[in-house]
This record gives C-alpha cells, sequence and structure tokens, in this order.
C-alpha cells in the first residue's frame, strides 16, 4: 500500500516537476548556503525578519476575510464592523486576529530592525537591504495609520482630521495636499474611498513588493555571520572572506529554516490567543464629528508622536510635526552610509548600544504619556468626579459651597483632587499648604501669565463665587497643616 | 502531527475555537447605541452628571444631598424636573437640558428626576411636614428667636460658627455663603437638615436643648426670613 | 552582425539598415508617448480632482429672532448637514458651529458669533462649557475663550471664525471645508481654488 502510494507521489510529482523545474530554480534558493555561526545557536536572533513575513501573510489573508464583508463606504463602514463583531461567525475573531497580527507585525518590524542594528548586519555589503528595510518599517506604520482609518470610528476619524491639520501646515502646498489627503474639502465618504484603496491596494503593494526586493537582496548577497568582536567589516576584502566562510556554511533549508518556522507558528499562536483573549479593537464612538464627548486616541503604534506633539514646546511645534518625522527617516536610512564598514559587534560598538538604549526608552516613556495622555482635560470631571467625603466631613458651609463652584466651574476637568480628575494642572489636594488666599485669587482671576496653561477666570467668578472657593482651596491641607503664608503676612479672617 | 508536547497548545486552541464556547474577547452587543442622547439609565445619569456635587450615592457630597427621603417626599415632581432643566441663577446649580444650553435631552433630564424618587424616596405623602415651596409671612424677629431655641447650639450666636460635639460648625451668616445659596435651598435645610453630616431636621432633638419643640411651617418661614436678612446689601 | 565573408545582396542598402531601425525606435518611442499620455493625463486629472474649486454654498440655521435657538449672550451648538459632501457620507456629514447671539448692535444690526468646532491646534472637535465660559480641546488641552480667543495650551490662533450673514431675517452660515491654519474659513488658500474641475454644486448655487 504505502509502496503504491509513494510510487504514484512519485509520478505525479515527476509530471509537474518535467514542467515547472522548480528544482532547477527554488531549489537554489532554499538551499542556498548561509555562514555555520547563523545555522547555530546563534540562529535564534535571525527569526525575527520571517516572523514579520509570516504575520504579513496572516494580515493578507485575514484582510481578505474582512474586505469580503467589509463596507468601505462612510454611512455603513460602522454598521459592516458591528456585523463582523457580533452576527458573522468568528467575524470578531478576524478582526481580533487581524489587529494583533498588525500590532505584532509593529512589533516584529521593529524589533528586527534593532536586531540587525545591534549586530551591525547592515554594514557593507548590506546597505540597499537595511534602506528596503526602512521603507518596509514606513509601509507597515502606514498600513498601521489606514487601518485605523479604515475603523471608521470616532477615533478614525479624529485620527484623520489630526493627520490633516499636520498635513496643513506644510508651508504653501498645506492646503493643497489636505485635500489630496481626505479627497476633497471634508472628511467623509471620500477620505474612507481613499484610505480603503491605500490600505488595500496601494501600500500592500508596496509592501509585496519591497519584500520581494529585500528578500532577493537577502539570497543574493548572503545573510549575514553573527558578530564577532575584532573582525571588523572592510568592503575590500569582505566578499572574499564571506565567500570563504559560506563554504564551510550550511544550507538554509535545515536547522535555520527550522528556527524561523518553529518562532514563526509560536508568534501566529501568542497572536491567536491573545486575539481571543483580548478580543478585537473597537469599532470605538460613532463617527459622528457633532458629537463632544469624542475623546480621540491613535491606536499605540502613534501613541509616542501623541506625545511627543502635546509635550513638544509651542514654537517648535510645526517643526516637531512636520521636520522631525523626516529628518528621524533621513537618519534612518543614513545609518549604512554613516558606518559601512567597521566592528559590528554590539559590545565594540557603545555608540549603537546607547542610540538603541534612548531611543527605545524616548519611544517608551512618549507612549506611556502618550496612554495616559495628562495633557488632556477630563470634559466630564466637572459632574462626574466627586469630592472626597472626608473633605465634604470636614468643611464649613462657606467651603462647600465653594467645592460646588470648583465643580461648576469645570476646574475639575483639569485639576484632581486626591488623583481623579483632570491632570493637565496641578493636584489641589494640598494646595492649601502652597498658595495663600491672595496667591489663590491672583491665580484663578489672571491664569497662568503669558497664556501659559491655565485660561484667566476674572470675568466669570463672582465675588461670592471666589470668597467661598478661594475658602475652599484654602481648607484643602493635610490635617494639622498650617495654610501658607508669605513673609510677614498677618493670617486674614 | 503526533501528541508530543509541543503540539499541545495547537490542540487546545483547536479545541478551543471548535468547542464554540465563548473565548474572553468575544465582544457582547453594547446596551447603548453610542449617542450621548440614548443614555436612559438613571445610575448612568447620575453617575455622570450630579455626583461630583451631590455625591456618589446621593449623599456627602457638596451640594444638597438628593439620597434624602424626607427631602424627596416634600420635593414637588416638577419642581425636581425644573432645577435640573433651569439649575439655579446664582448658585452652584448649573442648568442641564439641552434647551438652557445643558448636556441632557428632556427626556434625560425626567428619568432623573423621576429616578431619584424611586430610587432613594419612600412612597406616601407626608401632610404634617412643613411645605417645600417658599411660604410669604416669615418675619426675621421672631426667627431670631426660634433660631436661639433650635439651631445656635451648633451654628452659634446669629449663625457665627459654633461646635457640635468635636465638629466644628462653620458660620452660616457669611455673606458668600448666603449669596451662593438660594432661599429655597435654605427653607429645605431647615426642614430635613443634613442628615450626612448630622444636621437634625425639623422634627430631630439631636444635640438640640431639651425644651426643644418641633418647628412648625411659621417657625420655617421665620428662620428663612432671618437668614435672608443676614445677607449681605449687596447681594440681596 | 555583418559578417565580412557574407556577400552583399546588391538591393539592399547597407547603409539605411542602421536608418531604418532607428526609424523604428522613434517611432515606438513616440507612439508609446502617446499612449502613456493618453492615459497619463485623465489618470492625473483624476488624482487631482480632489483639489478643485470650492463652491460657496449657505446653510440656512434659523429665524434670527427664534430665542429659543439663539438665546441672547448664550453659546449655542448647532448641527447640521454640511451640503460640501456626498449621499454616502452618513453621519460624517454632520457638522457643528457654535452661535452666539450678541444681539443689536449700535445700528440695530444682529451681530453673532459662530466658530468651527474644530480646533485650531490640530483638529479635534472642542467642547463649550456655559459655566467657566470656556471652550476646551479633549486632544492636546487647548482652551478658549468664550470670544474665541486661545486661551492656554498648544492651539497656535483662535477658533476658527465661520462667515454667516442674515438673508430674509434667517441666519445662514457658510458651509465650511475642513479649516486648517493656512485654509481657514473666513480667508480660504489660495492654492486650493487652482482646482479647474468646478464641482456640479457649485454650478447650481
Amino acid at each position: 500500500m504505502k509502496r503504491i502510494l509513494k510510487a504514484v507521489a512519485n509520478t505525479v510529482g515527476g509530471w509537474f516537476e518535467a514542467r515547472l523545474r522548480l528544482k532547477e530554480s527554488v531549489m537554489p534558493i532554499l538551499e542556498h548556503p548561509i555562514p555555520a555561526g547563523a545555522a547555530g545557536p546563534k540562529g535564534w536572533w535571525y527569526v525575527f525578519g520571517s516572523a514579520s513575513m509570516t504575520l504579513l501573510f496572516l494580515q493578507i489573508a485575514t484582510g481578505i476575510g474582512l474586505a469580503l464583508v467589509y463596507v468601505p463606504s462612510a454611512d455603513q463602514a460602522y454598521q459592516s464592523l458591528e456585523y463582523l463583531n457580533y452576527r458573522q461567525p468568528f467575524g470578531w475573531f478576524l478582526r481580533s486576529i487581524h489587529y494583533w497580527s498588525g500590532s505584532g507585525m509593529v512589533v516584529m518590524v521593529v524589533v528586527h530592525m534593532t536586531q540587525v542594528f545591534l549586530h551591525g548586519s547592515y554594514k557593507y555589503p548590506r546597505e540597499l537591504t537595511w534602506i528596503f528595510g526602512v521603507c518596509l518599517l514606513l509601509l507597515t506604520l502606514g498600513m498601521a495609520f489606514t487601518g485605523q482609518v479604515l475603523r471608521w470610528d470616532a477615533d478614525a476619524y479624529w485620527g484623520v482630521g489630526v493627520g490633516a491639520s499636520m498635513a496643513g501646515r506644510v508651508p504653501v502646498a498645506g492646503p493643497g495636499i489636505v485635500e489630496l489627503l481626505i479627497g476633497g474639502p471634508t472628511i467623509g465618504a471620500s477620505t474612507l474611498s481613499r484610505f480603503f484603496a491605500l490600505h488595500v491596494f496601494i501600500i500592500p503593494g508596496l509592501l509585496l513588493a519591497l519584500v520581494g526586493g529585500h528578500l532577493w537582496l537577502v539570497i543574493t548577497r548572503g545573510i549575514s555571520e553573527p558578530p564577532v568582536p575584532g573582525q571588523p567589516v572592510d568592503p575590500k576584502t569582505y566578499d572574499a572572506k564571506y565567500h570563504e566562510e559560506v563554504k564551510k556554511g550550511k544550507p538554509f533549508l535545515g536547522d535555520a529554516m527550522t528556527k524561523d518556522a518553529l518562532f514563526s507558528s509560536l508568534v501566529v499562536l501568542v497572536i491567536v490567543a491573545l486575539a481571543a483573549i483580548i478580543g478585537p479593537k473597537g469599532p470605538g464612538g460613532l463617527p459622528d464629528p457633532t458629537l463632544t464627548g469624542a475623546n480621540p486616541r491613535p491606536d499605540w503604534p502613534f501613541l509616542w508622536l501623541f506625545g511627543l506633539l502635546s509635550l513638544s514646546p509651542a514654537g517648535l511645534e510645526t517643526f516637531v510635526m512636520l521636520a522631525f518625522p523626516a529628518v528621524l527617516v533621513v537618519c534612518l536610512l543614513l545609518v549604512p552610509f554613516v558606518s559601512n564598514r567597521g566592528e559590528r559587534a554590539p559590545s565594540r560598538r557603545p555608540v549603537a548600544v546607547l542610540v538603541v538604549l534612548v531611543g527605545g526608552t524616548t519611544l517608551a516613556v512618549l507612549t506611556y504619556e502618550g496612554m495616559t495622555s495628562p495633557w488632556s482635560p477630563q470634559m466630564g470631571a466637572w459632574s462626574g468626579d466627586t469630592i472626597p467625603t472626608a473633605v465634604v466631613k470636614r468643611s464649613t458651609p462657606l467651603e462647600l459651597q465653594g467645592a460646588a463652584v470648583f465643580q461648576n466651574k469645570n476646574c475639575r476637568n483639569c485639576h484632581a483632587l486626591e488623583g481623579i480628575g483632570g491632570k493637565r494642572g496641578p493636584d489641589l489636594s494640598s494646595v492649601g499648604v502652597r498658595l495663600t488666599r491672595d496667591q489663590l485669587i491672583d491665580q484663578i482671576n489672571n491664569g497662568t501669565p503669558g497664556g501659559g496653561n491655565m485660561p484667566a477666570y476674572g470675568k466669570h467668578v463672582r465675588p461670592a463665587e471666589m470668597d467661598a472657593m478661594v475658602a475652599f482651596l484654602v481648607s484643602l491641607r493635610p490635617e494639622g497643616q498650617p495654610p501658607a503664608k508669605t513673609a510677614g503676612q498677618t493670617t486674614k479672617k | 502531527m503526533t501528541l508530543a508536547p509541543k503540539w499541545v497548545p495547537v490542540w487546545l486552541a483547536i479545541a478551543f475555537l471548535a468547542s464554540g464556547c465563548n473565548p474572553p474577547g468575544k465582544p457582547t452587543l453594547p446596551q447603548t447605541s453610542g449617542r450621548p442622547e440614548d443614555l436612559k439609565d438613571f445610575d448612568a445619569l447620575y453617575s455622570s452628571n450630579c455626583a461630583a456635587c451631590h455625591g456618589k450615592d446621593g449623599t456627602l457630597g457638596p451640594a444638597p444631598p438628593l439620597n434624602d427621603p424626607l427631602f424627596l417626599r416634600i420635593v414637588p415632581d416638577a419642581e425636581l424636573v425644573r432645577v435640573i432643566t433651569e439649575g439655579r441663577a446664582g448658585t452652584p446649580m448649573a442648568p442641564f437640558d439641552h434647551s438652557k444650553g445643558g448636556p441632557l435631552t428632556t427626556a434625560q433630564v425626567k428619568i432623573l428626576a423621576a429616578g431619584l424618587k424611586t430610587k432613594w424616596g419612600t412612597p406616601g405623602v407626608m401632610t404634617d411636614v412643613p411645605g417645600y415651596a417658599l411660604a410669604p409671612g416669615g418675619n426675621s424677629e421672631d426667627g431670631m428667636m426660634t433660631f436661639m431655641m433650635a439651631c445656635a447650639s451648633c451654628h452659634g450666636e446669629n449663625g457665627k460658627g459654633g461646635k457640635s460635639g468635636e465638629q466644628r460648625v462653620g458660620a452660616i451668616n457669611d455673606p458668600a455663603y448666603l449669596a451662593l445659596s438660594s432661599n429655597q435651598a435654605l427653607r429645605r435645610y431647615i426642614i430635613t437638615g443634613r442628615p450626612d453630616l448630622g444636621m437634625p431636621s425639623y422634627n430631630e432633638k439631636t444635640n438640640r436643648p431639651h425644651n426643644f419643640k418641633t418647628l412648625t411651617a411659621q417657625d420655617v418661614a421665620d428662620l428663612t426670613s432671618l437668614l435672608d436678612s443676614w445677607r449681605s446689601p449687596a447681594t440681596k | 552582425m555583418s559578417e565580412p565573408t557574407a556577400p552583399k545582396p546588391a538591393d539592399a542598402p547597407t547603409p539605411e539598415e542602421p536608418t531604418r531601425r532607428s526609424a523604428m525606435l522613434w517611432i515606438t518611442g513616440g507612439v508609446g508617448a502617446a499612449a502613456a499620455a493618453a492615459v497619463g493625463v485623465p489618470v492625473v486629472g483624476f488624482l487631482a480632482g480632489a483639489v478643485r474649486a470650492r463652491p460657496i454654498d449657505w446653510v440656512p440655521i434659523g429665524k434670527v429672532t427664534d430665542a429659543a435657538l439663539f438665546p441672547v449672550n448664550e453659546t449655542r451648538l448647532h448641527i447640521f448637514r454640511n451640503p460640501i459632501h456626498e449621499e454616502w457620507d452618513g453621519d460624517s456629514a454632520k457638522t457643528g458651529a457654535y452661535i452666539r447671539n450678541l444681539g443689536k448692535d449700535d445700528k440695530g444690526q444682529e451681530q453673532f458669533w459662530v466658530f468651527s468646532m474644530i480646533c485650531a491646534h490640530l483638529g479635534c472637535p472642542v467642547t463649550w462649557f456655559p459655566q467657566s465660559a470656556l471652550f476646551m480641546c479633549p486632544c492636546h488641552g487647548g482652551v478658549y475663550y468664550e470670544n474665541g480667543d486661545r486661551a492656554s495650551g498648544p492651539p497656535p490662533r483662535g477658533l476658527y471664525k465661520m462667515p454667516w450673514r442674515i438673508k430674509e431675517g434667517v441666519l445662514e452660515v457658510q458651509a465650511p471645508h475642513l479649516p486648517t491654519l493656512q485654509d481657514t474659513l473666513e480667508k480660504p488658500s489660495d492654492v486650493v481654488q487652482l482646482g479647474i474641475i468646478k464641482r456640479d454644486r457649485g454650478e447650481r448655487a
């Protein structure tokens, strides 16, 4: 029985092989020799690129699935997402995998890039491979942004708005770029259609073409050998040395490919598990630009930018928005030209390690800031965040009225009490220790001098309201602490 | 594929998906449409619109407590709707109805007003309680006599503040306090007290002299006049 | 190509061989360029069609004398469907304007403040808080005073003012495009007015 099956397989296989000639074309590629070091345990460093590609294919598969149901029309996109979430069998699951796999792809591409950077693999003769890689990173982020727009909820709508507002700052051409980007004078149907085309045809097409080019370069110039301290790259001698090394090398089809396959499978399993446990993202609030409760937030790959835009000083802002990302990309593109020779081992390249540490920490901090966004007023705090009951219990009637005025004047939207409320301004839980009555009155009346963080309330706080509110604020002190006094001031009242 | 340990996660995943059970990530149909005007749940409306000033469960906020059965018994339904709709000019109570520039629809205002009574009120009507509405005919001089008997033990002489046990009681003759309080709110406090902060109602003897007698409708009107007379001329 | 041993046919004009070939190349190049232009011009025109002259549409909001719509000295959010939109826009065609009736000026003419909801910083929707008379933006914390001036936070200017007019006793607001710093509602950018293709609605208006 077994023998018959084998014979049939051989005959059928032979028939196809006689026509396709795969042994001549594909097998040499699969079996191209890689340096022995890369096939050994150090080969685990080489699995991130293939994992990124695996996730790209998972994205294509789930994306095609979603496209069978999703309606890229501004008036029905939201409904079709709800249909996917709640009615289409496994619809939510496909959306969920697509979201988590997309997130995973961003992570994998960044990890892959970091590894390549730390190991100096971008040096001669792999400069172009790196440049293709940088473009792939940008395209991956492009997919993340356009994908967020296809979610056509409030975050998507305002995300496009923020992107357009940034583009609108480009000198002279800004308004034209905005109209090209959103497909007309306003955000709406043509915007969604345009982002659909970008997300489904244009960027994936470019991605696949560049992945092809990236792989072609990997195969023609070979996988870089694991770095060894004291063996610097010299473009004059590298090719001959690599040629010698590969002679002792191993075929890719073997341990190396098995490592790739195992790691990719594990990554897919993690993605599917996350998809099943955490579920899909959104759709969030309705895509109705007149709902004032909207609290737009970008998806996580852009939280760092959100943070950066909020924290950059006003004078530098347009630069940070427009020039800074361009500078960043140019820097990445220039990396292999600034250092295309010399040591590759991270232990001999302290600057490279420092760049990764500083860059990674900066991104992490900015992302965290973007996530907590302490600069955003809490729009519902004035009517929803309660005054701590301990404060209410010890307050006089005047202070109680002051607390009510404090809420009524929306102060809570920016000022927290005991950590609850807006974080834009300082927490006022113990403001009575820091500021005197007169200082408080001055601050409320005039705001931060020079149009800083606090508006001037002078015209909109009546004297009685001011009296009560300041009495309340002065009373906000830890037990036993006296109110703040300026030098030489006698306590009032 | 075999049953080797490394395939266990795969089998688990397949079993999980095939079982048709609902993984924790499966989204459930939202209860609301996502439009703020469609929010009809009293608790949600209360906690996002009222809780800041009136307290999380209707007590211990800076503004008059709403979770107060006595108050809910005497206050007319229409008055609740009106105050939520229009707010109280001059006081920190803001208007909440769209028509007055507030965040809620008329239907939502009605849900709040009705919900207060069903959630925290007690059924039945009290006849022997002084009425909620401001009554004319108060006399501030008589009010002073009543004040000395019924209020001064805690609020101090002329309402300048005092002590209730260990608890400090702040002044109520403060011009800013009075400027931000409507006579209606003052009358309501005289009748209901502030149970959450230990202030007795019109008929409670706690912390009051042994000869204290339940306040009559006239007493309440007199006391309201007295407090009104303490307002500074500028804000009157 | 030419082998020295090969006999030259008398009727084959050798010097003309390269000429004919280069002519063929020239013709191919020319036809190819014509084909590319024939496809390219409409495609580029199609893509650039997003940038085109804007029509000026006016949206009636309500009777100026209607005190419920325009209470004096109170700012209210008015929501309308923007005429600059497609049929399949759904809710995204809705637009809001914060309108404040300032009462009559010295000449007895009604005056209004009409502001776009779009924050001048990065385009998020601002919310009006009547008690503190401030507009607040939920994204990066921009705050504006009741007259639209910047009060605090990152916005580089005040709120975008929307052009308005009173026609037969009705307050009308000019249909807004997405305002950005160089393309405000009062002073639209010249760049986007370069478009050749007029919108249908513009021709009707």
